[in-house]
């Protein structure tokens, strides 16, 4: 057992972690950061093997040795999930992820006051917990701002301080200045996803991504291979935190990672303050780090499960918990899903970027009007591959055969063997909204190779708002369907109620600390030493992919703690 | 020797397309499949059954001679189409099970007594000797959950394993064990790991030809040339 002391202590190295790690570090603070994963480099990532990191998901926990359980109520049992979709490595999700980077709307930072304005309260369902954010867009675009530039995101301006550019997303808050680096090329799919969504009067434009079109900051440009989304970049082309902020922390020459580590406790005392954190290290040895700050910086899972794990007689509830909100509010993006195959042409849809290659958002947030309609707020449409990763294992697992031909046999080999390279699936990702007993708590009966109780979700998206929503949304990817000039146009089923990807909520922040558990910097109401960032503090989620929110919220926090929280420790609201 | 001299041909000329393909189509399975089919011919089986070549990395003959016809029957060959038994999936799940899978061997193991067990109760004969139009009934009542005598795996969760087991073995790279010789991608016209794709490639409307394919091994070789050109002719 050894204890080590340091400034600061960051549990989880990923999209959050990497960027307050370099920033803290610059500032001359001393950052020690736990990550349970390896730190890989990108000659790892030579191998484009889809076995590996697609379906094997190599760059992702083990559902074995890291089980997180799952129950649609809490009269069910839960059990393991069989997949587990975020990182476990250096560098965190931004390693395997799609790199899609999205500003969040203005009205995503207020969706209860917004619905309320534009269609009265009742059209809110009663049990929903949506609510405002404790911060706007304008509070958070300087840092967005930021992260587009230092980190390499690759797109076209929509909403240039206000003028509408007549290019890139017409919905976009307004931005300071263009991207840093020009939209990444469109393939076919994007080609025909456009010329669908303009034949209907949409507003289709090429997603903007943390993927370099061109050189940047000594980084080479994409070259199209395809293996990105499930995938380490094998030129690290994708601006990932392993390739932007962690050799920027590396260089303060204050911050030390020690991988292979498992945080079990973050530690406190009577005075209400925390003290530091206790781990195990890749040897299995038992040890503490002393700090004068701990930020939580994991998946929602684990900033939910060690607050819980550390509870203490003054917070028998969970530490920072005197809300009582700790594990709450759980969300997640569904993906309505409608497949289209072309007789007359390829599309070859495995070329470019993986995940959601050309995007419209005219259905997305409250870009739309919803009245009369049976829900409120939407989803962001895109064209992606099956599983949004593009290779044959994806299709064959992923990919619904059309009615009437089945799973298996001659008639489904020809199937693939016709449609692989002619198809693409035009999802929407939808906005969930949250609801208060959808959780994350402890698995009393599952537990992980550490010992430590499983994560337990209870969660159900099948709600009459969000059902409302899918079917909506299902008819409009329908009708892109067959404005594409596609052969044949098919759904996929819906499936279960299982939580889908991009996991939000469980230290919901807020601006009453009755009702939250951080304020809009992360720092816990209850112990100002204390920092919770990331998803798990979003109040609402948006349509859009969280990553670049997490990470304006990271340089947001960063940015508190080192002009103010350094020069007086302190509560910042 | 017929047997013997064949398999040497067809390495020696994949050999000669590249180091990819040398490896990746994997003796093994060659061996290994060819010689569950010279068991079909022969007249004593149990015999030749009791060599040491006959016998996978995880499944004994029976297992195997089930699995391989399972598999052909959720991937069928046809001529000029790749199945299951062309693309060497056997040994696909095969060497999985007695690695990155080993935790599914007894799900296998007991998945197969099962279907066994099932295929003797219904048609009094096991499954691999069963014609193929009745191997496609079972596997549609498996499919549907509704073979009796099932427990664990239920019947649903065994066809779900081996036919996500199959499209792996079809699909994966041929470092793997299946997918020989690029089976998998052939049939459905998926060129593999291609590093780069061209503006001019990402506008085309027709199927990809500009550049070969190329499995893990053969990158691994690229590799190794870019960083020591001098040690290359």
């Amino acid at each position: 057992m050894a204890t080590q002391k340091t400034d600061v202590v960051i549990v989880g190295v990923g999209a959050v972690g990497g960027i307050l790690a370099a920033e803290l570090g610059k500032a001359g603070m001393k950052v020690i950061g736990l990550e349970r994963g390896p730190r890989l480099t990108t000659q790892d990532f030579s191998a484009l093997d889809e076995l590996r990191y697609f379906q094997r998901q190599e760059l992702r926990p083990s559902s074995k040795r890291q089980p997180v359980t799952w129950r649609p109520d809490a009269k069910t049992n839960a059990k393991p999930l069989p997949i587990l979709n975020y990182g476990n490595q250096a560098g965190g999700g931004t390693v395997h992820y799609g790199a899609l980077s999205w500003r969040f709307h203005e009205d995503d930072f207020r969706a209860r006051s917004h619905t309320i304005e534009r269609y009265g309260a009742s059209a809110i369902p009663a049990d929903s917990s949506l609510t405002d954010w404790p911060l706007t867009y304008a509070d958070l675009e300087p840092f967005y701002d930021q992260a587009e530039y230092e980190l390499g995101v690759s797109g076209r301006a929509g909403n240039l301080q206000g003028r509408k550019t007549d290019a890139g997303n017409p919905f976009e808050a307004p931005r300071r200045r263009e991207y840093p680096l020009p939209a990444l090329l469109p393939d076919q799919s994007g080609v025909i996803f456009a010329a669908a969504g303009q034949k209907l009067g949409y507003h289709p434009f090429s997603s903007p991504r943390a993927i370099l079109s061109q050189p940047y900051q000594g980084r080479a440009g994409c070259t199209y291979c395809g293996f990105c989304q499930s995938f380490g970049c094998h030129m690290a082309a994708k601006s990932s935190i392993l390739v932007t902020k962690l050799p920027e922390a590396d260089a303060t020459g204050n911050f030390k990672l020690l991988t292979g580590t498992m945080c079990y406790r973050v530690n406190s005392d009577n005075s209400g303050r925390v003290t530091g954190v206790s781990y195990y290290a890749a040897d299995g040895s038992d040890n503490t780090i002393e700090a004068d700050l701990v930020i939580l910086a994991t998946f929602i899972y684990d900033n939910t499960r060690l607050l819980l794990l550390s509870k203490t007689a003054k917070f028998p509830n969970g530490l920072a918990n005197s809300s009582g909100q700790l594990g709450k509010h759980l969300m997640a993006h569904i993906g309505a899903r409608v497949f289209v195959a072309f007789d007359d042409r390829y599309v070859n849809i495995y070329m470019g970027p993986s995940a959601q290659k050309h995007s419209l958002d005219d259905f997305n947030a409250d870009n739309f009007d919803h009245s009369g309609m049976k829900f409120v707020r939407g989803a962001q449409l895109s064209v992606t591959p099956a599983d949004l990763e593009a290779g044959p294992i994806g299709a064959s697992i992923s990919m619904n055969p059309p009615p009437g031909i089945p799973r298996w046999g001659a008639a489904y080999r020809d199937f693939l063997a016709k449609y692989f390279a002619r198809y693409a699936a035009f999802i929407a990702q939808t906005e969930n909204l949250p609801y208060a007993d959808q959780t994350v708590d402890l698995d009393p009966h599952v537990r992980d190779q550490y010992g430590m109780p499983a994560p337990r979700l209870t969660y159900d998206w099948r709600r009459p708002n969000e059902v409302a929503r899918i079917e909506f949304l299902l008819n409009k990817l329908e009708e892109l369907g067959r404005a594409s000039g596609a052969t044949h146009v098919w759904r996929s089923p819906t499936g279960s109620g299982a939580p889908g990807a991009h996991h939000e909520g469980g230290t919901r922040m807020g601006s009453d600390p009755k009702l939250s558990v951080v304020n809009r910097y992360g720092q816990s109401w209850d112990i100002p030493n204390l920092f919770v960032i990331g998803s798990s503090t979003f109040p609402t989620m948006s349509g859009f992919n969280p990553t670049l929110t997490i990470q304006a919220l990271a340089y947001s926090s960063a940015d508190a703690i080192v002009n103010r929280y350094k020069k007086s420790p302190g509560a910042l609201v | 020797m017929s047997k013997h001299d064949s398999t040497r041909r067809s390495f020696l000329k994949r050999a000669a397309v590249g180091a990819g393909a040398v490896a990746g189509s994997g003796l093994v399975p060659d061996v290994y499949t060819q010689t569950l089919e010279q068991h079909k011919d022969a007249a004593a089986p149990s015999e030749s059954h009791a060599t040491s070549i006959q016998h996978g990395a995880f499944f004994n003959y029976e297992q195997g001679t089930t699995i391989a016809a399972f598999t052909e029957r959720l991937m069928p060959g046809a001529p000029g189409k790749a199945g299951a038994r062309d693309a060497g999936v056997l040994n696909y799940i095969d060497l999985a099970l007695a690695g990155a899978y080993a935790d599914l061997q007894d799900f296998y193991r007991r998945g197969l007594a099962e279907l066994d067990a099932y295929c003797r109760t219904t048609y009094k004969q096991p499954f691999a000797q069963l014609e193929p139009a009745r191997q496609d009934e079972v596997i549609t009542t498996l499919e549907q959950g509704k073979a009796a005598g099932f427990s664990w795996p239920t019947a649903q969760e065994f066809f779900n394993v081996v036919r996500t087991h199959t499209m792996e073995g079809m699909f994966a790279d041929p470092i793997y064990g299946g997918n020989r010789d690029f089976a998998g991608w052939r049939l459905v016209g998926f060129p593999g790991a291609q590093g780069n794709f061209t503006a001019t490639d990402l506008q085309n409307k027709q199927t990809f030809t500009r550049a070969p394919m190329t499995g893990l091994q053969a990158q691994a070789g690229l590799q190794a040339q870019a960083k020591n050109p001098q040690r290359t002719e």
